[in-house]
């Protein structure tokens, strides 16, 4: 459904991403983790047509973006990292809006408006302008938003960030439910656990370069660990140095306790 | 142990420094990333400053020449300027104040923190007073250089200007951050919005004010007095005497050998009194006023029966358009009638498009003594203003539409919408205001200036056509030189991409009117003399009036095309 074949991004002589391949499978959620800086957040710009490869090519539901962009963001949305939307809106405008540019029917758009504004826990507040909203709101409506054209590829960029806890649980049985209809996730996150509970595969990328992919046990067998993915991620990303820092300072807590 | 020589500074410079900081590493950035922003931005102020000089330099040295009238009009002129500063201070500081004391970002951060009141209060005045005051500050040195060249003062006289302008700006900048902190204290909470509303209709009252003070259309009417004499005393008449723009003049008007029996001393004392007195009940206010109103501002505006009779109108009659133009239609005309930093704009601008309808409506061109030549001189710089008009508009409301969209525009980005279909739906709404307005405006001054059919037939047909180019240059400027951060619309239209749209929209508008006057000059002269005209001026009128039109058309469809382009490319990195 998502095929990225040697993708590249440089922004002058810096390389954000560098000859990234990945292929993702109908109804798979995938798990994009990486550090900070690592290249993730470019990979999805690039996927939803923000951002445009230096190299490679990105194909959405068998839609080349370079060639048919039109037609690959028909099938596709996008949650971005941070919820930037039109303050001077209702909650409800903003979706009819966005329906609109997906071209859903008017009375497809008011039943999915209303229900979207339901699930999130959003109807009080539906028609009260966006800017009087808490950002876990706007993420929710954010979200909401992007669940109304009833999208084949959902693009999320770090969606748990500042949800609270009835949110984060909402978006995770959402996903789980998205996936038995055949819709597919990309994900990006840095909460492992959620990575863990909900992702058929992980993608691991560092210094724009993807360093491991698999199911967990396929990257436990890659870092030679049993352990969890936290562990995992940390062997793969982190360098000596910090790992022994962190080692000390646990070293260090689990002595003054002991005490 | 810290060192002794490092010394933390006074609360409120130390609130002060993150703005000059930031400040300084905004040049230092710009300096790395190229040269070619800061040079266009000093080559255009210094055009600018030099433009100003001149211009003052020429119409003083004329003032110069003229005995008993002229040094009249010289302090008449002196006058003028600094009610204007003064006029354009208090709006633009109340404006500020609003900004800084109660919307600006780092409140959150200074208002939790250590600092008593005062001190915020005396950071946020200086910010105020600086933002506000820069622009007056930097192009009135040629004002007042021009005063010192014609009239050859001393070197006292540079320094007096300076203290006193320095003394002045703190007056407006001070009653800005009074009234805005008393309206915050007194208007109920979640009014923010009215409070712009009240202080743009107190501007404009103001202006008309100050415009039937000054009698502006008697400087070039003397015949309106009976005698000279009568018209001198009114000239030497005080605008208003307890107007601190009167005290600024009457401070250099000694210096400047206009009004040698003037008492400079007495009014700087007013000023300086003045100045600091409102400072002082400024910073007593900030104890008593500010910490409430600042609270009652943060509280957001909540409205169930959003949807207003005329967005339920143009929602309804909006149903014949496509989908996508109707979605992004309805989306701006929301958005910019329910942002108060959008439409309060529009007091602004209707304020200026008054006195500028009102000027035209008191020359005296049309009247018996007017000739048919002067009539139309005039009505082709009132075609050269109507397109500088429309500019200023353009620059406020089109120029700004990508950037406006801001952090939101993935919204856009990343939807199936062909990027064209944005463009258009802003340039249609761009246009077609902008066109009836233009208009408007062109006919209705003609017809106070009584131009020939033929004139306001030719100013209304080019006028036409250039609001096409103005629009499609607007946006395309604006695609090429996006500021998805700024705090407020404002804050786009003086950036730098603003400022090089409004050079380029201003050579544009005035070649196609130097293109054009020539033909009608010569056209005029041969129907004046009953000369017919040779074959060769017909081709050369043709060819200029041909120039005018392929210009006008080029500029439309090549800014069309390099703006779709550039839309097409645009990254989104936020």
């Amino acid at each position: 459904m998502i095929h990225l074949e040697h993708v590249t991004k440089r922004f002058g002589g810096f390389t954000a991403v560098d000859d990234l391949n990945l292929h993702i499978a109908e109804g798979e959620i995938f798990g994009f983790l990486g550090p900070n800086g690592a290249g993730k957040t470019t990979t999805i710009r690039m996927m939803m047509g923000l951002l445009k490869p230096t190299a490679g090519r990105i194909c959405l539901g068998g839609h080349d973006l370079a060639i048919a962009p039109l037609a690959a963001k028909a099938i596709s949305t996008f949650v971005p990292d941070r919820p930037f939307v039109y303050e001077k809106l209702t909650g409800r405008e903003f979706l009819h809006f966005v329906g609109g540019l997906y071209q859903v029917p008017d009375k497809l758009l008011q039943t999915r408006a209303q229900e979207g504004l339901d699930f999130f826990h959003l109807v009080e507040w539906g028609d009260e302008l966006i800017e009087t909203y808490s950002h876990g709101m706007k993420q929710r409506l954010v979200v909401a938003s992007a669940l109304l054209p009833d999208p084949q590829i959902l693009v999320v960029d770090e969606p748990m960030v500042g949800m609270d806890p009835i949110g984060t649980r909402m978006f995770k049985a959402l996903l789980r439910s998205l996936t038995l209809k055949g819709k597919t996730v990309f994900m990006s996150t840095h909460s492992l656990e959620v990575a863990e509970e909900l992702c058929d595969r992980i993608g691991i990328i560092l210094g724009g370069r993807l360093i491991a992919l698999g199911t967990l046990d396929e990257l436990q067998r890659q870092a030679g660990t049993e352990e969890r993915l936290e562990e995992i991620f940390l062997r793969l990303t982190a360098a000596p140095d910090m790992l022994e820092a962190i080692e000390t300072l646990q070293a260090a807590t689990a002595r003054k306790f002991r005490v | 142990m810290p060192s002794s020589s490092l010394t933390t500074p006074a609360p409120w410079r130390l609130l002060l420094m993150p703005r000059l900081q930031a400040l300084r590493n905004g040049f230092r950035h710009r300096a790395q990333g190229g040269r070619f922003r800061p040079l266009v931005f000093a080559v255009v102020l210094a055009l600018f400053w030099v433009g100003i000089f001149w211009l003052f330099h020429r119409v003083l040295d004329y003032f110069h020449t003229v005995p008993e009238l002229g040094p009249v009009l010289s302090q008449k002129l002196l006058h003028l300027v600094f009610l204007t500063f003064f006029a354009v201070l208090l709006f633009s500081n109340v404006i500020t104040g609003l900004s800084t004391f109660f919307l600006s970002r780092d409140l959150l951060l200074l208002i939790p923190a250590p600092v008593s009141p005062a001190q915020l209060f005396t950071a946020k005045f200086v910010e105020t007073l600086l933002d506000s005051s820069w622009m007056v500050l930097l192009f009135s040195g040629p004002v007042f250089l021009a005063y010192g060249i014609v009239h050859e003062s001393g070197p006292l006289y540079y320094l007096l200007a300076f203290v006193t302008l320095v003394l002045f700006l703190g007056i407006p900048a001070a009653l800005g951050v009074i009234a805005t902190m008393t309206l915050a204290y007194l208007l109920p909470a979640q009014r923010g919005k009215d409070m712009l509303v009240v202080f743009s209709a107190l501007f404009l009252s103001l202006l008309y004010m100050l415009l039937r003070l000054l009698q502006p259309e008697k400087l070039v009417n003397p015949e309106a007095f009976s005698d000279l004499l009568s018209f001198l005393s009114a000239m030497r008449a005080p605008s208003s005497p307890f107007l601190p723009s009167a005290w600024a003049a009457e401070i250099l008007l000694p210096f400047l050998q206009l009004k040698p029996e003037g008492s400079a001393g007495f009014h700087l004392l007013m000023l300086l009194s003045t100045t600091l007195f409102l400072f002082v009940v400024g910073s007593s206010l900030a104890t008593r006023l500010y910490p409430l109103g600042w609270s009652k501002a943060q509280e957001g505006q909540r409205r169930r029966t959003l949807r207003q009779w005329w967005e339920t109108g143009v929602a309804a009659a909006a149903t014949v358009f496509p989908v996508h133009l109707r979605t992004m239609v309805l989306k701006d005309l929301k958005t910019f009638f329910r942002d108060t930093g959008q439409w309060s704009q529009l007091f602004m601008l209707l304020a200026l498009v008054i006195v500028y309808v009102y000027n035209f409506s008191v020359l005296p061109v049309g009247g018996v003594g007017g000739s048919f030549y002067l009539q139309n001189v005039i009505a082709f710089f009132n075609l050269a203003l109507a397109g500088f008009v429309l500019t200023s508009i353009a620059v406020r409301f089109v120029y700004p539409a990508l950037s406006l969209e801001g952090k939101t525009f993935w919204v856009l980005k990343s939807a199936p919408v062909p990027l064209r279909r944005w463009w258009w739906s802003k340039f249609w709404t761009g246009v077609l205001p902008l066109l009836f307005f233009g208009e408007l405006l062109v006919t209705v001054t003609n017809y106070f200036l009584r131009v020939s059919p033929f004139m306001a037939t030719l100013s209304a047909v080019t006028l036409f056509f250039v609001t096409f180019g103005i629009v499609a240059l607007g946006l395309a400027v604006g695609v090429g030189y996006p500021n998805f951060t700024a705090e407020h619309s404002a804050k786009i239209a003086s950036s730098f991409g603003g400022v090089l749209y409004m050079v380029l929209c201003i050579s544009f508008i005035g070649a196609v009117t130097v293109l054009e006057a020539w033909p009608v000059y010569v056209l005029f002269l041969s129907r004046l003399h009953g000369t017919p005209l040779s074959p060769a001026m017909w081709g050369g009128i043709i060819t200029s009036l041909s120039c005018a039109f392929v210009l006008t058309v080029g500029m439309f469809w090549g800014a069309t095309r390099w703006g779709l382009h550039r839309l097409e490319a645009l990254e989104i990195s936020l």
